[in-house]
């Protein structure tokens, strides 16, 4: 891709970052519930198909459950490490999306004021 | 936010407003079309942010980063029409200057 | 959804704990407790924690009503269980409490593994904490795209 996203697809960017954030809240609050599982998103598919729509498609992510993670006796696979270093992550992710969409508006507000 | 009137410039010089009607003859100036188009847009930019503000405000369970892009899209397509009126209102004075 | 909802998620998570921190440190505090207004020894609590269930994402049923619906993803106290767990039989005839052959019961409470059950709470309850400044800082972060940067 040559030219910088545009701000339908930062806005879906967001979007997906902000789902993914609420997927991981969630696993925190359920850490000691008996029998829950941790819940995530398929970031990198939802990502390609926000891109591939231009940021159009309302999109509504499946909240899958993450493969791999042992349980506890009480039936709870809630791993506190991964979602805390998830968190960090999309707390990142979020920041820099917000950093590229000032950017946009920002080069619109020169373009338009010298123009 | 109400159209500009740009009957409102008192002067002998201005062209005719059917002139500014596009539809009228090939080589007519839009400035009125171009300036009505703007704020209408402009208009319409505002209204969907300002309804999804409202909605944020009273508790929908809104996005609240599409409402603060929404709320600043509003403000460059205003600002955009702001310049546009400036250079359009800049152009007639200029043309007021003309001596024929 | 959005960002209001995820805090409430987390609020419910940080008082669930400190409601099992509670029921916990009642536990350790009565450990040798072997007479109670209900005659017998203290009875073990345990606390159980559902989440509530429903889609996580934005759909029109949770929009609805707004901030005051228990976003999906909740956890709360249900419930406050005794422990089943016989209790101890300790030989002190001299104790007042004890029954006709000297035996007294006491609580089936082992202060160690109370302990770990609170370290647990106050585990789970910093982690949530740091997400409840994850989420306020995101709702900066956006609101920040209307200041001139």
């Amino acid at each position: 891709m040559s030219s910088p996203p545009s701000l339908d697809v930062l806005q879906g960017y967001l979007r997906l970052v902000s789902d993914r954030q609420q997927m991981i809240v969630a696993n925190m609050a359920n850490v000691d519930t008996p029998g829950y599982h941790t819940k995530d998103i398929d970031f990198k598919s939802a990502l390609r198909q926000v891109m591939n729509s231009g940021g159009d498609a309302q999109l509504e992510p499946a909240s899958l459950e993450l493969p791999g993670l042992p349980e506890r006796p009480d039936g709870n696979n809630v791993n506190i490490d991964r979602e805390g270093l998830m968190l960090s992550q999309t707390q990142l992710q979020f920041q820099l999306g917000v950093q590229l969409v000032k950017g946009q508006f920002s080069q619109l507000l020169t373009a338009i004021k010298e123009g | 936010m109400s159209n500009v009137s740009l009957g409102a410039i008192p002067n002998a010089y201005l062209p005719e407003p059917a002139a500014l009607d596009p539809g009228s003859d090939g080589n007519g100036l839009d400035f009125g079309a171009v300036l009505k188009n703007a704020v209408n847009n402009v208009d319409q930019i505002n209204a969907s942010a300002g309804a999804q503000v409202s909605n944020l405000l009273q508790g929908g369970g809104g996005d609240m980063t599409s409402v603060m892009i929404a709320v600043e899209k509003a403000d460059v397509s205003f600002q955009l029409m702001m310049q546009v009126r400036n250079k359009i209102v800049s152009a007639y004075q200029d043309i007021e200057k003309m001596q024929f | 959804m959005g960002m209001f909802d995820m805090m409430q998620i987390s609020a419910s998570a940080l008082s669930a704990e400190r409601q099992r921190a509670e029921v916990t440190s009642a536990n350790l505090a009565n450990a040798e407790t072997t007479h109670t207004d209900q005659g017998g020894p203290y009875v073990r609590k345990e606390v159980v924690f559902t989440a509530t269930s429903g889609s996580l994402f934005h759909s029109a049923l949770n929009s609805v009503g707004g901030l005051a619906q228990t976003p999906a993803g909740s956890v709360r106290m249900t419930d406050v269980v005794d422990d089943p767990t016989p209790a101890i039989q300790r030989y002190e005839p001299g104790n007042p409490d004890a029954d006709s052959s000297g035996y007294v019961s006491y609580p089936a409470i082992n202060p160690v593994t109370e302990m770990v059950d609170l370290m647990g709470s106050l585990r789970a309850y910093q982690l949530n904490a740091s997400a409840v400044s994850a989420e306020k800082q995101m709702i900066q972060e956006s609101i920040g795209i209307l200041k001139p940067s």
